[in-house]
């Protein structure tokens, strides 16, 4: 795709026929009553979620002050939701940003540019769908989505609305796994042999049966569970421990695996592509609430050979590792090492055949492209490949056999029940529609 | 206590069967993964779900005949329900339709077997969905729509259409009719 087919918010509106309703909506900021820059220089965003994840946007957001503006933030949990926008409203020294309880009256304010997708893992795909709809760009945190199903729906919405549509794997904006995919990418290990993602294991767990409780007040239980099967509240199954429980994420799978199977893809040029086998074994609770695996290990197998395994690493964080006939390149967020310094050093020259893009900031790299309308480091066209990885591994531990995977078709050659598990009927009254 | 000296230990000892045989007999996980309950144990119901994903496909048949028979039982709590139409997913066919077509028209069941009803390839289960529209209401209708809309079934067009512009129906329903209709115009297109 073109990256300068992608509409400004203005253009889209205008396109749409929603322009009128721009026309007659208020000024967002009146610039001359707070000094600010005038309105329409500012990017305008909503953040959806006021969750774990959202504290590590809020502050970058609010990094930008003369350039970015919150206007709104979403939750359905009232004191998060209302917590956040004091939080923004003080950082600003206004009062203007509004709290909303349904993410639809957030996505259908014309004043808003961009809208921050931080809900459970269940939310992303229609949340974001639906804010793609109204004209808006997105970030969307990681996992992509849950299924594979929700993730090519929300690519085609991209692309059919023409938005700028970020993935929240920061590592794409981070210098160190940058040079490491660019490396690889240009043979400096030789040929490559494997790749060994290891992942942090589960840090929440809980006991083989659970007592449903009273839904606190402030919270709408109902729309936390929005497309997921009902069950009854309980404090465990909610706030964060939610992506331990099948129905609403699949774990470190997606968690952590967003991150470092990313980079696995990036290396090896399969960001429009991916894997066409997978193999695992996970260890999944046989009872209790929790019930994705508590140890990961899977394998998948690209059509060039190379094995990317994933491995739950039960004394530490997460890591990504390239072995080639060279030797190897091991990195994490804090720290990278190789099988000699040799390879550091070569790892950093420049002159390199194949340059990958280049982004030191996630969040800047997507408000550059709201601005000029530039396809983001992480594309959702690339999230949704690496989520799909995600996906492959869980499927694969969930069913313990081989699996053939066709990534141009994405879909399971020969076997009727893994193609199954792609998507899921959503509760009334979501559909991926 | 009584000071009488009590008299030697038998000689008999239980023996390794007799301590089993006093655990009682396991229920049969086909039977009891239709009793769970939320929050309660749920190991049985995991037995037969590691059975189910083991069937090899000349096996499904027979492992749809088992989970359609717990459906029907008459102690299928709703998560017991939830859990038999999540392991349909994986294995059922037409003969699986005729029992979800009735529990998708019943509001209280209409989630679990629209779950598992939309997973089912044909046109049997296409036109149970299909035909469940004038059996709800409100959200579950809504939910009912999308599911329709999403298998492509061009056929419910005037029928969406009509509900779209029903003043009666509830703003949720004609709006998924809305978008229905757009989906499968977009799907044609």
């Amino acid at each position: 795709m073109n990256p300068s087919t992608l509409l400004s918010r203005r253009d889209f509106l205008q396109k749409t026929g929603l322009a009128t309703a721009v026309a007659a909506a208020p000024l967002i900021l009146p610039s001359g009553l707070r000094g600010q820059n005038a309105p329409s220089k500012k990017i305008t965003v909503g953040i959806i979620g006021c969750g774990n994840i959202s504290d590590s946007h809020f502050p970058a957001i609010l990094g930008y002050p003369e350039s970015v503006r919150i206007l709104a933030v979403c939750d359905v949990d009232k004191e998060r939701r209302d917590e956040s926008a004091a939080m923004v409203n003080k950082s600003y020294g206004s009062s203007d940003c509004k709290a909303y309880a349904d993410f639809r009256e957030l996505n259908r304010r014309s004043d808003i540019d961009a809208v921050f997708v931080c809900t459970p893992d269940h939310w992303h795909a229609l949340v974001a769908i639906d804010a793609m709809r109204n004209g808006k760009d997105v970030y969307v945190e990681k996992p992509l989505t849950l299924t594979i199903q929700e993730g090519r729906a929300l690519v085609d919405a991209a692309r059919k609305y023409n938005r700028v549509a970020q993935h929240g794997t920061q590592h794409r904006s981070m210098k160190r796994f940058h040079d490491v995919a660019e490396f690889v990418r240009n043979q400096g290990l030789g040929k490559l042999d494997r790749i060994e993602c290891y992942i942090p294991p589960n840090n929440r767990h809980c006991g083989a049966t659970w007592t449903p409780e009273p839904v606190p007040a402030g919270l709408d239980w109902d729309m936390w569970l929005g497309p997921a099967p009902w069950r009854p509240y309980t404090s465990l199954g909610c706030h964060y421990n939610f992506r331990f429980i099948s129905e609403c994420a699949y774990g470190q799978v997606t968690n952590w695996g967003a991150h470092y199977l990313d980079i696995g893809q990036w290396a090896l040029d399969m960001d429009n592509s991916g894997p066409v086998s997978v193999e695992g074994h996970g260890e999944f609770p046989s009872s209790g609430l929790f019930t994705n695996s508590t140890k990961v290990d899977f394998t998948v197998r690209y059509a060039n050979g190379v094995p990317m395994h994933c491995r739950t690493r039960h004394d530490g964080g997460g890591t990504v590792r390239f072995v080639g006939e060279r030797g190897w390149l091991d990195i994490a967020r804090n720290k990278m090492s190789a099988s000699s310094n040799d390879l550091l050093r070569e790892m950093q020259a420049s002159g390199k055949k194949i340059q990958l893009p280049l982004s030191n900031n996630h969040h800047e790299n997507f408000f550059d492209c709201v601005r000029t309308r530039k396809m983001p480091i992480a594309d959702v066209g690339i999230g949704h490949r690496t989520t799909t990885v995600c996906n492959l591994g869980q499927i694969g531990m969930v069913l313990g056999r081989k699996l053939r995977w066709d990534p141009a078709k994405e879909e399971f050659i020969g076997d009727d029940m893994a193609n199954r598990l792609r998507g899921r009927a959503m509760r009334s009254p979501w559909a991926l529609i | 206590m009584s000071d009488k000296a009590s008299p030697p230990a038998a000689k008999t000892t239980r023996s390794a069967v007799d301590r089993k045989s006093s655990a009682g007999t396991t229920p049969d996980p086909w039977e009891a993964c239709v009793r769970i309950e939320y929050g309660g144990d749920r190991s049985l119901a995991w037995s037969v779900r590691e059975e189910i994903i083991a069937t090899p496909p000349q096996g499904h048949a027979g492992a749809e005949a088992r989970l359609l028979k717990a459906l029907a039982r008459p102690d299928c709590t709703d998560a017991g329900r939830a859990f038999v139409c999540q392991m349909l997913v994986m294995v059922a066919g037409a003969t699986s339709v005729p029992a979800l077509a009735a529990l998708v028209r019943d509001a209280k069941s209409t989630e679990a077997a629209r779950y598992a009803l939309a997973a089912i390839p044909g046109p049997e289960a296409t036109a149970a969905l299909r035909d469940a529209l004038g059996a709800l209401s409100g959200p579950a209708k809504a939910g009912l729509i999308g599911s329709i809309a999403l298998r492509g079934d061009a056929s419910v067009r005037y029928a969406l259409a009509g509900i779209k512009d029903n003043p009666s129906e509830a703003a949720i329903v004609r709006e998924a009719a809305t978008r229905a209709l757009e989906h499968l115009a977009n799907a044609k297109a």
